[in-house]
């Protein structure tokens, strides 16, 4: 049995317009020391899931349906204190985007990670969780003596590795990494990333890797997420994903993320802006910025088909997976895209998508 | 730099505030108009008499022989004799300082208690009943005039409930202990004490309440607030023990201002509930041109106020790692 398994998830934000959809309606099962990669772009609704499974949102969010099942345990129907008390941090714990900030800054390192011990295991006296948090630093690489160090003396990436630690004081059997090195500069984060793969592995805890970099997820997960729309779009092994993705999402972001080796390559981008999510209404969330939209796309909501075990694809098109994949490599396949005006194309009867934008994006097929 | 040089360099830095505070004062009370025999001309003071009493307070000196006489005294304590009362100036104002600072650091403590603790409730709230109720409360009350909640609360309390005596610091007769615990510690003395401090209390409770309020809505985006919740640590730790925590720093700078500025006590208060303070003291000192009365009571303000500013700075470095000794 998995550790965590997600059925159909709704959390959703009060808004003036009604209801933004953060997460609409999301599935996702993950195993013991499994890591998991959360991948969409700003707004796709990735950190509000990971979130959710600890109730970790604003006031104005609440989880409209679904359920969340961790280890046995229905955490939906948890109340607050219950959930404070078993499941943050003991069983699931965090680590933030930037852990400079995620420290409180009166405070020393020591003095934080000792309270979140102390507050979770009873009977443990100070001077024993001050060595667990020694042990701790020294392991991920800190000198121990820096415990009694506040926040702001840290370097990014020291911050960083004293925020693993605090993130595995309790031993949790899963870590929501938001973003964990997006702050920092890439040396770093290969070595900051690498350090929590051993100590994940180490005490096989599993992970959720929130981010919109493609290669930090290549590098650490075993399989990947693609949130789009605060839904998930396309998941698979990581290899899959990288190397024989098949929705055009998935397609467009490792676009956006060229292989440095590869000198040909363009940076192509993805145009347009992440769909209006109080009033998605029916068809394909991707179908406006979508290059290889066709009527369907636009009327009906696709369903997750498997095409290979394990890998699920919500896409009309997805088993065009040779066109998709050729197509997708070019520049103007994305640039002749319609972008978001669904009504001109579907009244105009002829979903002809290279065409229906030409006179709009004249500087669009120059390059060719 | 470490801790002790910091404290050493600012204590330094207070001797010259110190001086330029004293200088300040020397100038400004050579420039008012008129001197301190202009009040007795009237009375029939001939010339003679009139010089004879310059000398005396050495007013005839140059004025640089002036300037170490009066740094002299001061160091000394030594404000002179009120022209009126004739007695030391320094046995009539240190009782009317001691008065008002019971008096205004009561009222003090308890605005900043309080407003510290529901504006950061309010923050913590925010878009609640309890914080639009809290904004109306603390708006009225700062709106008020200080005169007016003086005199609701005497017909309230004195004059309908009868629960409090309705002025003055003690009742007259009663004993009069020579400690300070006696004087300022005793029943009689508290009763007389708790409507203007309410008072007070009142009026200056807006300011830490809406400022506790809008830091604690800043902090409250720090993503630290976000961990310690995900720690699984109840609400009021996270509230108190973090965010609050962290909100009050800008408090302590406003605080150490609104206690100088207090010093000076309240007109306002002191004469609805006819309080032997500061205020009245020195409205009085400048009417009649009791001029080393109202010189003391500037200086013992603004001393106060110097000291507090030390204090602020003190505070903040304990309070705030973050803080660097410059």
């Amino acid at each position: 049995m998995s550790l965590l398994e997600i059925r159909d998830l709704k959390t959703y934000y009060r808004a003036d317009g009604g209801w933004v959809r953060a997460t609409d309606g999301v599935s996702l099962s993950i195993d013991r020391g499994e890591t998991v990669g959360l991948v969409g772009e700003s707004g796709s609704g990735k950190t509000t899931l990971a979130k959710s499974i600890i109730r970790l949102f604003p006031d104005n969010a609440e989880i409209h349906g679904g359920s969340i099942d961790y280890d046995g345990t229905e955490i939906t129907d948890l109340s607050d204190k219950e959930l404070r008390r078993r499941i943050r941090w003991q069983e699931i714990s965090m680590i933030p985007q930037n852990a400079m900030n995620g420290f409180d800054p009166v405070y020393t390192v020591g003095q934080q990670i000792v309270q979140v011990i102390r507050h979770h295991e009873e009977g443990v006296s100070k001077a024993d969780a001050r060595d667990r948090a020694r042990d701790l630093f020294d392991e991920l690489g800190i000198e121990p003596d820096r415990i009694d160090d506040y926040p702001h003396q840290f370097s990014g990436g020291m911050a960083q590795r004293a925020m693993i630690a605090l993130a595995l004081a309790l031993g949790p059997s899963l870590v929501l990494a938001d973003e964990p090195t997006t702050a920092l500069d890439v040396v770093i984060q290969d070595r900051i990333l690498e350090t929590i793969k051993e100590k994940q592995a180490e005490i096989d805890s599993a992970m959720i890797m929130i981010t919109h970099d493609m290669s930090v997820v290549s590098e650490t997960c075993d399989r990947i997420a693609v949130v789009y729309g605060g839904r998930i779009v396309e998941i698979a092994d990581a290899r899959t994903i990288i190397t024989n993705p098949r929705h055009p999402y998935t397609l467009g972001l490792r676009n956006a993320f060229p292989d440095i080796s590869d000198d040909d390559q363009e940076l192509i981008s993805i145009p347009g802006t992440p769909p209006d999510l109080v009033d998605p209404g029916e068809g394909c969330r991707f179908a406006p910025r979508c290059p290889f939209a066709e009527e369907d796309c636009w009327e009906i909501t696709p369903e997750p088909q498997e095409y290979e075990p394990g890998h699920f694809v919500e896409c009309h098109r997805a088993d065009e997976i040779d066109y998709l994949q050729s197509a997708a490599g070019e520049k103007s396949t994305w640039q002749d895209a319609t972008t978001g005006d669904r009504d001109a194309v579907v009244d105009g009867g002829i979903v002809d998508t290279s065409g229906a934008d030409a006179t709009e994006t004249e500087g669009g097929s120059a390059d060719e | 730099m470490g801790l002790r040089e910091f404290v050493v360099r600012r204590l330094v830095q207070l001797v010259f505030t110190f001086w330029a505070f004293f200088t300040l004062l020397f100038v400004l009370f050579r420039l008012v108009p008129g001197d301190p025999t202009s009040m007795f001309l009237l009375d029939g003071m001939t010339p003679e008499q009139r010089e004879q009493r310059i000398a005396e307070l050495g007013l005839d000196q140059p004025l640089h022989v002036q300037y170490v006489n009066y740094i002299e005294q001061l160091l000394t304590g030594d404000f002179g004799q009120s022209f009126i009362y004739r007695e030391p100036v320094i046995d009539i104002i240190v009782v009317r300082f001691m008065n008002t600072i019971v008096l205004m650091g009561t009222a003090l403590f308890f605005a900043y208690l309080i407003g510290v603790t529901f504006g950061a409730l309010m923050g913590w709230w925010r878009g609640s009943r309890f914080e639009r109720g809290g904004i109306i409360v603390t708006l009225v009350a700062r709106s008020s005039p200080e005169f007016w909640v003086g005199i609701v609360l005497l017909s309230v309390f004195v004059f309908w409930l009868g629960w409090f005596p309705s002025s003055g610091m003690r009742t007259t007769g009663g004993e009069l202990g020579g400690g300070f615990i006696q004087r300022y510690g005793s029943i009689d003395f508290l009763r007389h004490l708790f409507l203007p401090a309410l008072t007070g209390a009142i009026v200056y409770l807006a300011t830490p309440t809406l400022l506790m309020r809008s830091t604690m809505l800043d902090v409250l985006k720090a993503d630290f607030v976000e961990i310690k919740k995900a720690e699984g640590l109840p609400e009021m730790t996270v509230l108190y023990k973090h965010a609050a925590r962290n909100s009050v720093l800008p408090l302590v700078t406003v605080m150490a201002i609104a206690t100088g500025a207090a010093m000076g006590g309240s007109v306002v208060i002191e004469t609805v509930f006819n309080w032997p303070g500061m205020g009245r003291e020195m409205v009085r000192a400048v009417n009649t041109n009791d001029y080393p009365i109202a010189m003391a009571a500037f200086f013992l303000m603004g001393s106060v106020v110097i000291l507090m500013n030390f204090v602020a700075d003190l505070a903040y470095v304990y309070l705030d790692p973050r803080v660097e000794y410059e």
